[in-house]
């Protein structure tokens, strides 16, 4: 606990927070113009093609957003040339584990601020009835943990180069393969498909009336492993960052 | 005296290369150990592997008495403190919050924060931001920051590289007065054998990776030889009276040299070469240089 708090002690200044934030506000202002003046079919399934639009927004931005995080957090180690320091004062282990705990408390406010904004976005809209806590949880939850296995891979590469281009070209590059998948398959074993394989809403879009349908997935057993897939890569790339910061020579 | 640090046949090979090699250091309590050799030589090298940041590829090293292994090395390595290469800081913090974040991890107490920032005297800075501080002033915090919790054990690696001539002496008394004012023993390590010769009374020289000498200064003061050196009228004439008298001597451009003599036996050759007429211009006393010593041990190629 000690190490987590000086984790949030050593990034006092360095904006991450306000980083963190300046790319919520452009998803924010993504869904505004997104939201603007909803048709009243909208309105019906308002709740849960919330759902299903936030789904896109963070499978097409938080490679990157969580690359600059990721860096955020790393950079400081490289810069100050503290990884030798801070290795004789705490097990190695101890010290990565904090590093990502803080990274997944950051991503958890992200997130929360994200649902509680948009949800008031859709009562601003005058949405019917009211977003379903077990879906909106259920959601979310996913998020975190598509949102944790991308961070991780991101903490991975940050602490390997000391030039943060590669990471972040790396998180960008992520985006980029995520807008493919979303074209090309309802599942993936990527970790940057791992959003879009977790979204629990579905779309079809009929082009003769202009209108999309959403619903509740039905996963088939394919679809499940994907999801599935999300915490296997959560579990490498923590094993691979600890090992790899654990065995690293100075 | 017990010694603080005990390396055992260490060694480390990076591929075919050997960087410190069957190496057995011994650093005694209350010591000030001067870790000497020229640049390259594997000084680095093993201080990090006795901090545990490099695995040795054999070997074994016993810290406070009892044998590191990853384990103990964090416990072990608690009642240490230890500044490598160039200071670690995180340059968007003040100083004295970069001493916070060490002093949390050391879980020592906070007073000692304000006691080593005036030690090394940045206390006037302490607010400023280490990003922008002057290269000694980064030194300087690294120093403190390795000093707190005043471990009974110190590590320099080259503390006084990048500070300007103040800024080294400086550095040297206070790495002097450590072991005498808060009972800490220090290991530093320099390629400057003056610097080493200033401030150790330990010195362990390293050369490609070998401990060539490991002993007190003093003793390496003692292997300093001692000769007489004349410079006299006529260099062969005299050379041939010192031999009758059973002295050998060398020539060294205009000088003849012979091993260091009593006083009452200086004085009777000097009566001989003048009632053989040599006239005597020059008599000195000539010593074998640290420097030369060392240049000795570590081979003449080597770097100062």
């Amino acid at each position: 606990m000690k190490t987590l708090q000086l984790e949030f002690y050593k990034i006092k200044r360095r904006k991450v927070w306000f980083s963190m934030f300046a790319m919520l506000a452009v998803q924010l202002l993504w869904g505004m113009w997104s939201m603007r003046s909803p048709k009243d079919w909208e309105l019906a399934s308002g709740w849960m093609s919330l759902l299903y639009f936030l789904t896109v927004l963070d499978g097409l931005m938080m490679p990157t957003i969580l690359s600059v995080l990721a860096s955020r957090l790393a950079d400081i180690e490289h810069k100050g040339n503290t990884y030798k320091q801070l290795r004789t004062l705490r097990p190695a282990g101890s010290l990565y584990h904090a590093k990502a705990l803080c990274g997944l408390v950051i991503i958890t406010v992200l997130l929360a601020s994200q649902a509680a904004f948009f949800i008031l976005l859709g009562y601003y809209h005058g949405y019917e009835g009211n977003p379903d806590p077990r879906y909106y949880l259920l959601s979310y939850g996913l998020k975190l943990a598509c949102d944790l296995c991308l961070f991780l891979l991101q903490l991975l590469l940050s602490m390997l180069f000391a030039n943060q281009m590669i990471a972040l070209v790396a998180g960008l590059g992520g985006s980029m393969v995520a807008l493919l998948l979303m074209f090309v398959s309802h599942y993936s074993f990527l970790p940057w498909g791992g959003n879009l394989n977790a979204s629990i809403v579905g779309m079809e879009w009929d082009e003769a009336s202009r209108i999309s349908t959403y619903y509740y997935r039905c996963y088939s057993p394919v679809e499940i492993a994907s999801v599935l897939s999300i915490f296997v890569w959560i579990a490498v790339f923590y094993a691979a960052g600890r090992v790899l910061f654990t065995h690293r020579e100075e | 005296m017990q010694n603080l640090i005990e390396t055992h046949n260490l060694t480390k090979r990076y591929g075919k290369a050997l960087s410190v090699n069957t190496l057995n250091m011994k650093v005694p309590s209350g010591a000030v150990y001067g870790f000497l050799g020229p640049n390259g030589a594997g000084k680095s090298t093993t201080l990090k592997m006795v901090l545990g940041l490099v695995k040795p590829s054999a070997g074994a090293i016993t810290l406070f008495g009892s044998p590191m292994d990853e384990k103990n090395r964090i416990r072990l390595l608690a009642d240490t403190g230890s500044l490598i290469e160039s200071p670690s800081y995180y340059g968007h913090l003040s100083g004295q919050e970069n001493l916070h974040i060490i002093q949390t991890l050391k879980g020592c107490a906070k007073s000692d924060v304000d006691e080593v920032l005036k030690i090394v005297r940045l206390t006037d800075a302490k607010n400023k931001l280490a990003g922008h501080y002057s290269l000694g002033m980064k030194q300087r915090l690294g120093l403190a920051a390795a000093l707190l919790g005043f471990p009974k054990l110190l590590i320099l690696d080259e503390p006084t590289n990048g500070l300007d001539p103040a800024g080294i002496q400086e550095m040297r008394e206070l790495i002097c007065s450590l072991p005498a004012e808060y009972g800490i023993t220090v290991v530093v390590s320099s390629h400057l054998l003056s610097e080493i010769d200033q401030m150790a009374d330990h010195v362990g020289i390293i050369r490609k990776g070998e401990l060539v000498y490991q002993d007190t200064l003093a003793s390496l003061h003692a292997h300093a030889k001692e000769q007489l050196a004349l410079r006299v009228s006529h260099t062969s004439l005299a050379a041939d009276l010192l031999r009758k008298e059973g002295i050998e001597t060398t020539q060294e451009e205009d000088y003849l040299l012979l091993p260091m003599v009593e006083d009452a036996l200086a004085a009777k050759l000097v009566r001989h070469l003048l009632e053989e007429n040599i006239s005597l211009y020059r008599m000195e006393k000539r010593e074998t240089s640290l420097e030369d010593i060392f240049l000795t041990l570590t081979g003449k190629e080597s770097s100062l």
